[in-house]
C-alpha cells in the first residue's frame, strides 16, 4: 500500500499528455519499459539498457520514457559504478521530462553527484540548485526530505553553519523515524556544536539514541558524546595506559606517523619499511603505496591510505598527485571536509590546497610545520616560526591564534605532531620548556595537558592520533610501540 | 398518517383475538335484565350487540372469548324461541354455535326439553361421539393439529379420519389417528409414559434467565397463580413481585446445577439435588430472590456537551458524577456536538469506575464509486464495511442502507455528523488492479492511498495508522543526561531539580528504587513514574523530583501517521482544552495543516495560541511557525513574517521538536537575516 497523495499534480500531467499517444503505443512502451525491469532483473544488463534505450528513442512521449531514463542512470550508478556517464540521463531526465514525478529522482541523483564530485563552495552551488529546484517542484515528493538533509550537507560545506542547521531541522521535522531525518539529527548536532553550542548538542545527539537506539547513528552519536565528554566536561588529569594494544611492546619497526580513519580505526606509517598500516582487531595490515620519508599520513576512506612526503607532495596508490608548483619542502598535511588535501612547509609563506583536477590553491599562512583538519572544514595550524596553534577557517583565515604555552605550566618551542578529532579536539606533542601532550578545544583553550615525566613515559615520541573514546595515542619510534593516554 | 398506523393497529389487535373486556358486563347484564327484571326487549338487543361485536371474528378468538360467544348463542337461542316472531331462528343459533364449539353443553337449566332435543339431534347428526382418556391431566391435547380443550370425556368431532396427539412435559407425547362415524361412539386413551423429571422454578422478580449445567432454559414471566400465592411469603416479597412458575424438563437423573440471572442482579447459583431427578417427578423448587447489583460510575470530560448512553440508554449530560448503575458490562457512549466516544466498560458490584471520555473523531464510510466488477471487490467492500473493528481511537460509522456514495457524501457534508470521510474508488487502468481509497476531512485535507484488493491484508496499515494517536508532549524530571561508559551522566538540571538536590557533572544512579545504567534505564523510569513524582539519587540519598509533560511538537509526513485522522483527533482535543494544552493543541494542527501545505490555514490557528511558557516548545515556537507560515505566503506578508520571527527572539529559551530540541533562536535569526533586502 502507499501514499498516491503525493503524486496527484504530476499524474495530472501525465494524464493530460496521455492522449497525444495512441493507445497501444502506450501499451507498447509499458510493455517495453516491463522489459527491461526483467531482463535488468535477470542481470542481462545489456538487453535491459537497450530496451530502455529503444523505448526512449521509439516512444519519447511515453511516461515509462522518464521511467526508462531514471533506470539507466541508475544502471550506470548502481551497476556500471560510472557516475560521468549517468549524468547524461539525468540531465535529459530533467529538462526534457520535469514534469514527471522521476525528475524528482533525477535533481537528487544529479544534487548528489555533483556534491560528491564537488571540491569547492562554487562548485556545490550547483548541488544546492538541484536539491532546492526539487524541493521547489516537487514539495510532497518522498524525497524532498532526503534533499533537504544533503542540501544541509552542502550547506555545511560551505560554512553557512545556521543555514545547514536550517536545512537539517527541515529534514527532521519530516518523518522523524525516516533514515534521512536520523541522519540530518546526527549533522545538526554536530552544526550546533560549531556553531557554540555543545549543552545543545550533546542535548541532540543523546535525544538521536534516546529515540533510534537501533538506527547506525546511535553508536555514532555515542562515542561523539563520550568524546566531547571527556575532553571537554570531565576533562581528566592525563594518565598513562600503557602500551597499546594492551601490554604489545617491540612490535613495530619505528613508527612516526599516526592518523585516525573516518572509522575511528587507527592507521600508522613506519619508517623502517616506508609504508602505512591499519591497525585493524590488533593487526597490521598494510596500505597505500611505499613511500619513503612520510611526512603526513592522510586517510581519506576506510582503509586508504596517502602520504605526504618532503620530495612528492602527496602520494596515492596510483602515483603523486601532481601540483603546478610544489612547495619545496613539505612537513605536513590533512584531508579538508571536501578531501582536498593541504599541504604545508615551514619554509614557505603558504599552504597549498590541492582540489582535485584544479589548479592547486594557496593560502596565506606563512611557516606553517603541522596541519590537523577541523570539523568546520578548516585546520589547526602549528607554526614553530611564529609560536603560535592558529585555528584557521575553510579559506585560511585565522579565527583563533594560540600562543605557544597558553595557559601552561611553561611554554613549548616546537610542536612535534599535530592531530585532531572529527569534533573538533586538537592534540599535540610538543617540545620545549613544556615537553608532553596538550589537548585544545575547538575554541583554543586548553583542556588536558601533561609532560611525558608527570605521565611516567619515556621514549622518543614522533607522532600523537585522537581515539573516539577520548584517548590519545601516542608513537614511541625508539622503542617501537604505542602507547595511549586517558 | 397517524390515523393510518391507528388503523394499522386496530385490525392487528382485532387479529390477536383482543376483545373489549366490556363485553363480558354486557352478557352479563342481559342474562340479569331477562332473568330477574323479565325484559326481554332490553336482553335481547344486549346479547345481539354481543353477538355482533364476537361473530366477525369468531374463528380467531381464544377458548374464553370463544365460551362466552357459545353462551350468548346459548341465550338468545332460549329467548328467540319464546319468541313469536322469531322462533324459527333459534335452529340457527344453535347451528352456529356448534359450528363454533361442538363440544359446547348447553345451558339445559334455561334451555327448554324442546329446544335441547332439538341440540342434542343437530349435533348427533353433524359429528361422531369421541370419548378420550388422559392420564396424567394437565396436559396438551390437539386435534388435528387445533389446540382444543384437554378435558377428559366425550368430544364431538365431524365424521372422517381424525389425528389426537397428547403431550405434557416430562412426558412423552402420544398420537393417535382415528376414523369418526356419526351415530358411532369411539374410546381414545392417552397414558403417557414419564422420560424425565420437571422443576418449576419462581423467581423473584420476573424476567431472570435461567441456566442448567450452563444452558439456557428460558426466562421467568408473569406473576405467580393465585393458588400458589404462598410462595411469595416463603420468598418475603409480595405475588405481584413473583414470577410464574417456569418448567424445566429433560433433567437426566442426578445433580445439577442451576444459575438464575438478571440484568443488575446478582446471580443465584443453586443445586438440584439427586432427589428431585431421581426417580421421575415433578417438583417446585423454593422462589429464588435475586437481589439488586449496583456500581458507582463517573464520568469526566474536558469537552463540552457531551451526551451519556450506557448500552444505548441516555444518562443526560457529562461530566456525570457517582451515577449508581447495575453492576454489569455496558457499551459506554458519549456523544458530543462534535465527535463520540465508545467504550466497553464492566462496573463491578459495590466498586466505582471512572471513566474519562474525550470526542474521537467519527469516520463514515460512504460506499465505493462506480460498478466495476472485479476480483477481490467483494472481499474488500466486506472490509471496507467492517474497519471499525478494527479501529479503537476513531467512531466508526457507515452510510445509511441503501444510499448512495454520491448522496452520503452530500448529506454528511451538509450535516457534519462526521468529521472524517472515507470512500473507494478503482484506481484508473482495466482490468481493475487496484483500488484508490480517499479518507478526507470535512474541510478537504485529504489522503489517498492505493490499495491491491487481493494483497493479505490491504487495510492493514491503514487501520494501524488510523489508530495511531498524535502525541504531543513527553515525561520529563527537569533532567537531561548523557551516556557515558561509566553511566548515566546528568548534563543539565532545571532549577526545580537543583533545588531537590540534583548535582549536574555527577552520574545518576538509581530511579525509582532501581540502579540505572545508563540513559534508557532512566527514561523507562520517568515513563513508568506514576503520581507525578519520581525517586532518584546520585550514589547519595534519594531526591524526590517533579515529573511533568513537556511539550513536543507533531512531526509533518510522518509515515506512521495518518494525518487527516490526527487533523480532525486535534481538533476535537482544542474542544474545552485551556492554557498551554490548548495552545500545544493549536500548534499541532498548525503543523498537521502544513503537512497539508495549507499554510494559510495554519496561520489562522495560530492566530490564536498564546502559551504561558518560554522554555522548549512553547511561545516562540508559536512565534517561530507563524514567522514560517507567513513566509510561504509569500512577499506581501515578509514584514509581518519579519515581525513573527522577532517575536520569537524574545524566548532564547525556546526549542523546536521538544525540550531536547534544538533552540530556535539561530534560525529565527537567520530568517530575519535572508528577508533583509
Amino acid at each position: 500500500m502507499h501514499v498516491l497523495g503525493t503524486w496527484i499534480r504530476p499524474m495530472t500531467l501525465i494524464l493530460a499528455a496521455a492522449p497525444l499517444l495512441r493507445a497501444q503505443d502506450g501499451d507498447m512502451a509499458e510493455r517495453l519499459y516491463r522489459s527491461g525491469e526483467r531482463a535488468h532483473a535477470a542481470r542481462s544488463y545489456a538487453e535491459a539498457t537497450e530496451t530502455w534505450n529503444q523505448l526512449i528513442a521509439q516512444l519519447p512521449q511515453s511516461p515509462f520514457a522518464a521511467r526508462a531514463l531514471l533506470s539507466l542512470a541508475r544502471h550506470q550508478l548502481e551497476v556500471e559504478h560510472k557516475p560521468d556517464a549517468a549524468l547524461p540521463f539525468l540531465e535529459k531526465l530533467k529538462n526534457a521530462y520535469l514534469k514527471t514525478p522521476q525528475a524528482g529522482d533525477a535533481l537528487l541523483l544529479l544534487g548528489r553527484l555533483r556534491a560528491e564530485r564537488s571540491h569547492s563552495p562554487a562548485d556545490i552551488k550547483e548541488a544546492l540548485a538541484d536539491f532546492n529546484r526539487l524541493v521547489d517542484l516537487f514539495p510532497d515528493h518522498p524525497l524532498v526530505q532526503e534533499a533537504r538533509f544533503r542540501m544541509g550537507l552542502a550547506r555545511k560545506l560551505q560554512g553557512d553553519w545556521t543555514r545547514a542547521l536550517q536545512a537539517f531541522t527541515e529534514a527532521m521535522r519530516m518523518d522523524p523515524d525516516a533514515p534521512a531525518a536520523i541522519a540530518a539529527q546526527l549533522q545538526a548536532a554536530e552544526t550546533l556544536d560549531i556553531l557554540g553550542d555543545l549543552p545543545g548538542c550533546l542535548r541532540m545527539l543523546q535525544d538521536l539514541r534516546n529515540r533510534h537506539p537501533q538506527a547506525p547513528e546511535a553508536q555514532e552519536a555515542l562515542w561523539r558524546i563520550q568524546a566531547r565528554a571527556v575532553q571537554r566536561l570531565q576533562k581528566p588529569p592525563l594518565k598513562s595506559q600503557g602500551p597499546w594494544p594492551q601490554g604489545r611492546t617491540k612490535w613495530l619497526k619505528t613508527p612516526t606517523l599516526l592518523a585516525t580513519g573516518p572509522e575511528g580505526d587507527v592507521y600508522l606509517y613506519q619508517s623502517d619499511d616506508d609504508r602505512a598500516y591499519h591497525l585493524k582487531d590488533g593487526a597490521l595490515v598494510a596500505s597505500g603505496p611505499v613511500v619513503k620519508g612520510g611526512k603526513a599520513l592522510l586517510v581519506p576512506a576506510p582503509g586508504t591510505t596517502w602520504i605526504v612526503n618532503a620530495r612528492s607532495g602527496v602520494v596515492k596508490e596510483e602515483g603523486p598527485q601532481a601540483a603546478a608548483a610544489p612547495l619545496p619542502s613539505p612537513s605536513g598535511g590533512m584531508l579538508d571536509a571536501w578531501g582536498n588535501p593541504w599541504i604545508c612547509d615551514p619554509g614557505s609563506p603558504v599552504i597549498q590546497v590541492l582540489a582535485g583536477d584544479a589548479a592547486p590553491r594557496s593560502l596565506q599562512v606563512p611557516a606553517v610545520q603541522a596541519l590537523a583538519p577541523l570539523p568546520d572544514g578548516g585546520a589547526a595550524a602549528a607554526s614553530d616560526a611564529t609560536r603560535t596553534l592558529l585555528f584557521l577557517d575553510a579559506a585560511g583565515r585565522a579565527r583563533v591564534t594560540v600562543p605557544y604555552g597558553k595557559d601552561l605550566p611553561a611554554s613549548f618551542k616546537y610542536v612535534v605532531s599535530l592531530a585532531s578529532d572529527p569534533v573538533g579536539h586538537v592534540a599535540a606533542l610538543v617540545d620545549g620548556d613544556f615537553e608532553g601532550v596538550v589537548v585544545w578545544g575547538p575554541d583554543g583553550s586548553v583542556l588536558r595537558s601533561a609532560t611525558y615525566k608527570a605521565l611516567g613515559i619515556a621514549g622518543k615520541f614522533r607522532a600523537v592520533a585522537l581515539d573516539r573514546a577520548g584517548g590519545l595515542i601516542l608513537a614511541d619510534r625508539s622503542n617501537d610501540l604505542l602507547i595511549r593516554l586517558q | 398518517m397517524m390515523r393510518r398506523l391507528l388503523c394499522l393497529l386496530l385490525t392487528a389487535c382485532a387479529a390477536l383475538g383482543a376483545q373489549d373486556p366490556s363485553l363480558r358486563d354486557t352478557l352479563a347484564s342481559a342474562k340479569a335484565l331477562w332473568a330477574t327484571q323479565g325484559d326481554r326487549d332490553g336482553a335481547a338487543a344486549k346479547f345481539e350487540a354481543v353477538l355482533a361485536a364476537l361473530e366477525p371474528s369468531a374463528r380467531t378468538l381464544d377458548e374464553g372469548w370463544t365460551r362466552l360467544l357459545c353462551e350468548a348463542y346459548n341465550w338468545t337461542a332460549v329467548l328467540d324461541d319464546r319468541t313469536a316472531g322469531k322462533k324459527a331462528q333459534a335452529p340457527k343459533r344453535l347451528e352456529s354455535l356448534l359450528d363454533l364449539d361442538p363440544d359446547y353443553e348447553i345451558d339445559r337449566t334455561i334451555t327448554n326439553p324442546r329446544l335441547q332435543a332439538a341440540f342434542d339431534g343437530l349435533r348427533a347428526a353433524r359429528f361422531g361421539r369421541v370419548k378420550l382418556a388422559l392420564e396424567p391431566a394437565g396436559g396438551v391435547l390437539t386435534v388435528d393439529g387445533k389446540a382444543r380443550r384437554s378435558e377428559a370425556g366425550v368430544h364431538w368431532m365431524t365424521p372422517g379420519p381424525h389425528t389426537a396427539a397428547y403431550a405434557r412435559i416430562g412426558y412423552k407425547p402420544r398420537e393417535m389417528t382415528f376414523e369418526v362415524a356419526l351415530k358411532d361412539a369411539r374410546d381414545l386413551d392417552f397414558k403417557l409414559e414419564r422420560t424425565s423429571s420437571v422443576i418449576t422454578v419462581f423467581t423473584s422478580p420476573a424476567g431472570a434467565e435461567l441456566l442448567v449445567d450452563g444452558k439456557s432454559r428460558g426466562f421467568s414471566r408473569g406473576q405467580v397463580p393465585a393458588d400458589r400465592s404462598y410462595l411469595a411469603d416463603r420468598a418475603g416479597v409480595k405475588p405481584e413481585q413473583l414470577s410464574d412458575g417456569l418448567r424445566i424438563a429433560d433433567l437426566a437423573p442426578g445433580k445439577h446445577l442451576l444459575e438464575v440471572r438478571l440484568p443488575c442482579h446478582r446471580t443465584r447459583r443453586l443445586e438440584i439435588a439427586e432427589a428431585l431427578t431421581t426417580p421421575f417427578a415433578d417438583s417446585d423448587l423454593e422462589p429464588v430472590k435475586l437481589e439488586p447489583s449496583r456500581g458507582t460510575l463517573t464520568v469526566q470530560s474536558a469537552a463540552p456537551g457531551g451526551q451519556l448512553f450506557l448500552s444505548g440508554l441516555d444518562m443526560g449530560r457529562v461530566p456525570a458524577r457517582d451515577l449508581q448503575v447495575c453492576a454489569q458490562a455496558y457499551d459506554l457512549q458519549v456523544k458530543y456536538p462534535a465527535g463520540s466516544f465508545t467504550q466497553r466498560i464492566e462496573v463491578a458490584e459495590g466498586a466505582s469506575l471512572t471513566v474519562v471520555a474525550r470526542p474521537k473523531p467519527r469516520l463514515t464510510y460512504a460506499g465505493f464509486e462506480g460498478n466495476d466488477d472485479f476480483a477481490g471487490r467483494e472481499r474488500l467492500l466486506g472490509m471496507l464495511a467492517a474497519l471499525g473493528g478494527r479501529l479503537h481511537e476513531v467512531a466508526f460509522f457507515t452510510a445509511a442502507k441503501g444510499e448512495s456514495l454520491k448522496d452520503c457524501l452530500a448529506r454528511l457534508r451538509s450535516s457534519r455528523e462526521t468529521e472524517l470521510l472515507l470512500w473507494a474508488r478503482p484506481a484508473p487502468g482495466r482490468p481493475v488492479q487496484q483500488v484508490e481509497l480517499v479518507l478526507s476531512t470535512l474541510t478537504g485535507q485529504e489522503e489517498r492511498l492505493t490499495v491491491m484488493p487481493l494483497e493479505q491484508d490491504p487495510l492493514g496499515s491503514l487501520a494501524v495508522r488510523m489508530d495511531r494517536q498524535a502525541s504531543l508532549s513527553e515525561p520529563w524530571a527537569g533532567l537531561t543526561l548523557l551516556d557515558l561508559p561509566e553511566g548515566a551522566h546528568v548534563l543539565q538540571a532545571d532549577a526545580a531539580a537543583l533545588k531537590a538536590g540534583i548535582k549536574p557533572g555527577r552520574l545518576l544512579t538509581e530511579a525509582a528504587g532501581k540502579p540505572v545504567a545508563n540513559v534508557a534505564d532512566f527514561r523507562k523510569a520517568l515513563a513508568e513514574a506514576r503520581g507525578g513524582t519520581l525517586m532518584v539519587a546520585q550514589g547519595e540519598a534519594p531526591v524526590k523530583l517533579a515529573v511533568a509533560q513537556m511539550p513536543t511538537e507533531l512531526p509533518v509526513n510522518a509515515s506512521g501517521l495518518c494525518y487527516p485522522v490526527v487533523l480532525a483527533d486535534l481538533r476535537l482535543r482544542y474542544l474545552g482544552a485551556q492554557g498551554d494544552d490548548a495552545a500545544l493543541l493549536r500548534l499541532g494542527q498548525a503543523l498537521a495543516l502544513m503537512h497539508f501545505r495549507e499554510y494559510d490555514k495554519a496561520l489562522e490557528v495560530l492566530r490564536d495560541a498564546r502559551m504561558v511558557a518560554v522554555q522548549g516548545v512553547s511561545q516562540g515556537t508559536l512565534d517561530y511557525y507563524t514567522g514560517t507560515c507567513l513566509l510561504h505566503m509569500g512577499a506581501a506578508y515578509q514584514r509581518e513574517a519579519a515581525q513573527s520571527f522577532n517575536q520569537a527572539l524574545k524566548y532564547p529559551q525556546a526549542t523546536l521538536f521538544g525540550p531536547d530540541g534544538p533552540l530556535l533562536a539561530p534560525l529565527a535569526r537567520q530568517a530575519l537575516q535572508d528577508l533583509q533586502p
